[in-house]
């Protein structure tokens, strides 16, 4: 009998129990009020759809790495806490799978969060008095390479949490990952491809260039590229916990 | 056993030097790597290197860093039936909650003179001339003093998560919020809250988020202020709420 279902069902309740939801929330919050701020304190009077655009990836680097840790940590430091991994097998639940579920849960949130993050910001900004047409498609482009790496950072610190007990070590890649993350965004592209963090800002759609104000264009390949390696990986190293005892 | 003596012997070959050694590394290391790349020179010589090492260092990876270190230290009480064994001691919560804070104060402390000591071997290293400038190292050592409010907050913290990660998240929505508050140049805040307090001392002599360039007595005795007087309100509340606090059953 199929345990995937229940093992979502399951793995759903733990996210109400373990405060996964305000934690995402505040994710969502996060990237709104900080990219609103940098357009309320722009000085311009009449801003343009680049300056959300550019405040947006100003705000995905500062918040999504640290967050995403955080709610890795919390779904999986509660199997360690409590002999989950063991019990999980004992139901036919095995580590790899429970890892699956967990992203599968996990990752839902984050990309809904990130998703409504970026279209609160497009209300908002209409309503702060942002003029010009608005650049659907760059919103949609930033906005899914956003999604994207924070779904990578997300199966990286799953797997992180699941094999290093103590959590020090999941927080403190997420740390140190905020500080890559901020870093690349104004370094050359070779920085920002060093690093998965780094891709945050290579999915950029505006940014200053020379102290001006530009619009760009998201690296789509580099970002596809970096989401097929991701999800290869987590399948193989899930696919490995599956086979190791708990 | 004294409590703080007890506190520090848990401090030994404690994953918290980790932290408090690899930060100030890493945001070192990053300002003069993004210096580097991007063909810019130290213009003003320790000034520059001053400001790409700790501006953004204080703003959000510090307190995050605190956020861990407080994390750590209450981790122990948080594991198998040490709460219970926490909450059975004949000494009172003000002690123990005063122990934890000092502990992680410290280790705040400790981490400062390794970033004093990371810019100095960095400077020296790229042949800056003279030496760092003395308002940065008193810089510093209000940085230090500072901090202690935000230790106290952040260990409260970690007190009543059990979670690691909880603690955490709650210094990252705060650090953002400092962010915010600083640059919308609202000065009171420092008066409020604890990581608006650390940010701001962190900034001194930058010349940047509200702050003058310098670091005279104007600048520090309103900071010095507010962490005496955040530090008794922080610690008197996690005093009381521990005090009201029970067993796990």
């Amino acid at each position: 009998m199929s345990v995937l279902a229940p093992t979502l069902r399951n793995e759903t309740a733990k996210l109400r129990r373990l405060h996964v939801v305000p934690t995402v929330l505040a994710l969502g919050a996060g990237l709104v009020l900080l990219t609103l701020f940098t357009v309320a304190t722009s000085g311009q009077d009449s801003p343009t759809w680049a300056l959300p655009l550019a405040g947006f990836s100003f705000a995905a680097p500062l918040v999504c790495p640290l967050l995403v840790a955080v709610v890795a940590s919390r779904v999986v430091d509660v199997e360690h806490q409590g002999n989950g991994w063991l019990l999980g097998q004992a139901l036919g639940r095995t580590p790899g799978s429970l890892c699956r579920a967990k992203l599968v849960t996990t990752g839902t949130l984050v990309t809904g969060a990130v998703i409504g993050a970026a279209g609160a910001v497009v209300v908002l900004g209409t309503l702060l008095g942002v003029t010009g047409p608005m650049p659907f498609g760059a919103w949609v482009g930033t906005t899914t390479c956003a999604v994207a790496v924070s779904l990578v950072l997300l199966a990286l610190h799953v797997l992180l949490s699941a094999v290093i007990d103590n959590q020090l070590v999941c927080l403190g890649v997420g740390v140190v990952g905020t500080v890559l993350a901020v870093f690349s965004s104004g370094l050359p592209g070779w920085v920002a491809h060093a690093t998965p963090w780094g891709y945050y800002g290579l999915g950029a759609a505006a940014d200053y260039v020379d102290g001006k104000l530009t619009m760009l264009t998201p690296s789509y390949p580099s970002v596809a590229v970096l989401s097929v390696v991701a999800a290869v990986l987590f399948a193989a190293v899930t696919a490995r916990f599956d086979r190791q005892e708990a | 056993m004294d409590v703080l003596s007890a506190e520090l012997t848990k401090l030994k070959g404690s994953l918290a030097w980790t932290v408090v050694v690899l930060l100030p590394l890493v945001m070192v290391g990053a300002g003069i790597f993004t210096t580097v790349v991007s063909g810019e020179q130290l213009q003003d010589g320790w000034d520059t290197l001053w400001m790409r090492s700790v501006v953004f260092y204080g703003l959000l990876p510090y307190p995050l860093a605190v956020g861990v270190l407080a994390a750590l230290v209450w981790r122990p009480e948080h594991r198998g039936g040490n709460w219970n064994a926490l909450m059975t001691l004949p000494v009172p919560p003000a002690r123990i909650v005063a122990a934890k804070t000092a502990v992680v104060a410290l280790l705040c402390t400790a981490m400062q003179a390794v970033m004093l000591l990371a810019v100095v071997a960095t400077g020296t290293a790229l042949g800056l001339d003279g030496m760092l400038p003395g308002r940065y190292v008193v810089a510093l050592a209000v940085v230090a003093l500072a901090s202690l409010p935000l230790a106290a907050l952040q260990s409260a913290l970690a007190m009543l998560m059990r979670s690691f990660a909880g603690p955490v998240a709650v210094a990252l929505v705060a650090a953002a919020v400092s962010i915010v508050l600083l640059a919308a140049g609202i000065a009171p805040a420092v008066w409020v809250l604890p990581h608006v307090l650390a940010a701001r001392a962190t900034q001194l002599g930058t010349g940047t988020f509200l702050d003058a360039g310098q670091v005279d007595v104007a600048s520090v005795a309103p900071l010095l202020g507010a962490t005496v007087l955040l530090a008794v309100l922080v610690l008197t509340a996690s005093a009381q709420v521990l005090g009201r606090r029970d067993v796990h059953v």
